[in-house]
């Protein structure tokens, strides 16, 4: 039987010292809650535009990073800078640019969608004319005009997560952080949520979004850090992490195979669904033997393709763990 | 700070549970007392009577007892009937007046009559006593008159001579007249301000626990300003609170509001002092069911230490002396002294300022308490 390869999860993975073209740097984070080590030197920076992923398990120390970042909680030591202020420092400074959306819906569930932006259009300083233009603006991005004056306990959990990030736009932030906003909804509200996104990315927002589920990261990010146990893992380009870390796989589904024979270019190898999946660097060699085997031993292949790298598998072999474990 | 108001004020304005606790429980409190003390201000004390002599001597004796008290006359025949009716706490008490009172009376003898009572309610019967004390009284002096002006004494030497040495004038010491409900509508309104500290803690959990209070932190808002922008909509809310109440009080049971600008100053510094106590017991307790029961403790028994239930020179010397240390006995006293006694700025400013104490003293707490209060909510 062939072994799982598996990468030492102390290995952590920095990216990139100080540059001015950065508008974002973080440096060597690092928070404990009751004597359990949330974060463990989270270092990586940011420059403008980009849409980067925070991926990784509940726990993992994403949400942590969010909040030293808004400056809801302190870090215990390290540093994160924006456009070179200092969040703890100078949170003044800093929260004009930033716009967070949490991962609870924290929304005043008695007041009227447009009293919850008017709330916190004037909470980030915006008032006015200007505020009411914006709360019209962002009601539409959102696709809720029609809905503005309705009480919020009345929306759909989908409706509830577009004001919760529309409630974070009306100040207009250089820096967008959504921590799981999309948790708990309706696919339509989702397609929503990616579309309003992307506009934004595409209106030069810097996001950082963070979840646990790989096919948002792979839909909506083009830098990603891998996160477990408190640090970063694996970070870069979505390209280069799966050119890095990914590797061909080979699925094969046989009923009744129960185990798999030797192959000197299988690195690991594992259950899914109803078949096997080998993950190989050599994937069009590992096919020819399986097809020999089967046809000595006459097995009845269902299924036998190769699948290309995906972050899934760069997850595993980072954090030697399945993501949804 | 002004975007922190309008929102509070915008979520107690929809709150209906506040709605109950602030103002329709202290107006049906109003009520239910005001109906039972206005009743017991306009009846006189009742007395039941057999007259079993059925003399002119016992009718004049009922006559002049009727002139002061209600006096209801049952049948003759059946003293163990009504006997019966005492012992099983019906009514307390009952006079007879027995056959042969007439004649003993003419015979210089004296003339008994009985006045049965239930053991149980002394207190009550208590005035009857000293009513028939009195007339006993009048009718001694009438027979020492008769004596002393068949001992050749005129009229008005025999009336000189058993004249009291001493003369008990009664002077109202206010211009207003006091009544029970000049007792209940600032009691009921003091009583129900303290509710006020729920609703105060309900919030702030909710703040924290629904993620608003971080998510607010990320913003603007300065936790001072934080803190100033949920108390100050709470110290609205309880000058409306007095203000609904004590304009019930005066357009229901004609409750005379006295100085308008002192009692302007007693309600503010009441609402600074319950929503400060709420402030700082906000910031105090570990969860909304703590707060909840404390908030019961503080309102309930302030009320009753405080004399808001019943007027403080009731309440046993102890007692008195537990409530000065209450915002409750403050307030109460300062608004019956502008409601009944006429006071004015001048006079209340004591209470105020103690008033104000309290509020401070909460304000304080939460000050102090209010970045451990942040960090728990960002955790």
């Amino acid at each position: 039987m062939m072994a799982q390869v598996m990468i030492n999860p102390q290995d952590t993975y920095t990216h990139a010292a100080p540059n001015n073209d950065y508008m974002l740097e973080v440096n060597e984070l690092k928070k404990t809650y009751a004597k359990k080590q949330a974060l463990e030197n989270v270092t990586f920076s940011l420059k403008p535009g980009t849409s980067f992923g925070f991926l990784g398990p509940n726990g993992a120390g994403k949400s942590t990073t969010m909040k030293i970042l808004t400056g809801i909680v302190k870090a215990d030591s390290g540093s994160a800078k924006l456009f070179g202020k200092d969040v703890t420092r100078e949170p003044d400074a800093v929260s004009k640019f930033i716009g967070y959306v949490p991962q609870d819906i924290t929304l005043y569930e008695k007041l009227s969608a447009y009293d919850n932006l008017e709330f916190f259009g004037e909470a980030y300083g915006v008032s006015g004319k200007e505020l009411k233009q914006r709360i019209h603006d962002v009601l539409t991005r959102t696709g809720l005009l029609e809905r503005s004056k309705d009480i919020v306990s009345t929306f759909s959990g989908g409706m509830k997560r577009r004001i919760n990030i529309a409630a974070a736009l009306l100040h207009r932030p250089k820096l967008l952080i959504l921590d799981e906003p999309t948790v708990g909804i309706d696919p339509q509200s989702r397609n929503h949520i990616f579309e309003l996104i992307r506009e934004l990315n595409r209106e030069g927002v810097t996001i950082i979004y963070s979840t646990h589920y790989m096919e948002e990261v792979e839909a909506l990010c083009d830098e990603v850090a891998i996160m477990d146990q408190g640090s970063i893992k694996a970070m870069g380009p979505l390209g280069d992490l799966l050119e890095q870390y990914g590797q061909n796989s080979i699925y094969l589904e046989v009923p009744g195979l129960t185990e798999l024979p030797q192959d000197p270019d299988v690195t690991s190898f594992r259950k899914e669904g109803s078949g096997w999946l080998l993950e190989t660097e050599r994937s069009a060699a590992v096919m020819q033997r399986l097809l020999r085997q089967a046809s000595q031993h006459a097995w009845d292949v269902k299924q036998l393709e190769v699948v290309r790298p995906s972050l899934e598998s760069v997850f595993l072999k980072v954090t030697g763990t399945a993501l949804r474990d | 700070m002004k975007a922190m108001i309008i929102k509070e004020l915008r979520l107690i304005g929809k709150d209906r549970r506040s709605f109950i606790f602030l103002l329709l429980m202290p107006i049906i409190f109003i009520v239910m007392f005001g109906s039972v003390f206005n009743q017991t201000d306009g009846s006189s004390i009742t007395l039941r009577t057999i007259d079993q002599d059925q003399s002119a001597a016992s009718k004049a004796l009922i006559g002049q007892m009727q002139s002061i008290m209600d006096v209801k006359q049952l049948p003759a025949d059946n003293l163990n009937e009504q006997l019966d009716k005492i012992k099983q706490g019906q009514f307390s008490s009952m006079l007879v007046i027995p056959s042969g009172f007439e004649n003993s009376m003419k015979e210089g003898q004296a003339a008994n009559i009985k006045l049965y009572q239930d053991p149980a309610s002394q207190t009550e019967t208590a005035p009857i006593q000293a009513i028939l004390g009195s007339i006993s009284s009048q009718y001694r002096e009438q027979k020492l008159t008769t004596m002393l002006m068949a001992n050749g004494e005129s009229k008005a030497q025999a009336e000189a001579a058993l004249a009291s040495p001493i003369h008990i004038e009664n002077v109202s010491a206010s211009a207003d007249h006091f009544n029970m409900i000049d007792q209940v509508v600032p009691g009921m309104t003091v009583m129900f301000v303290f509710f006020i500290m729920i609703t105060m803690a309900r919030r702030f959990f909710e703040e924290k626990k629904t993620g608003l209070l971080s998510r607010i932190r990320t913003t603007r808002i300065k936790p001072l300003h934080y803190l100033i922008g949920m108390w100050f909509p709470f110290v609205l809310t309880v000058i409306a609170q007095c203000m609904i109440l004590f304009a019930f009080g005066h357009l229901v049971y004609g409750l005379r509001l006295g100085d308008i600008a002192a009692l302007s100053a007693v309600v503010l510094c009441l609402s600074i002092a319950g929503t400060g106590i709420g402030l700082g017991l906000s910031f105090l307790v570990p969860g909304e069911g703590a707060a909840m029961v404390i908030t019961q403790i503080i309102s309930m028994g302030g009320a009753m230490l405080g004399g808001l239930w019943v007027p403080s020179y009731l309440l046993p010397q102890t007692v008195q002396t537990v409530g000065h240390f209450l915002p409750q006995f403050w307030a109460q006293h300062s608004l019956q002294d502008i409601i009944a006694h006429g006071a004015h700025l001048s006079d209340i400013w004591g209470s105020a300022l103690i008033l104000l104490t309290f509020g401070l003293a909460g304000l304080t707490i939460a000050l102090i308490r209010l970045p451990g209060f942040l960090r728990s909510a960002a955790n």
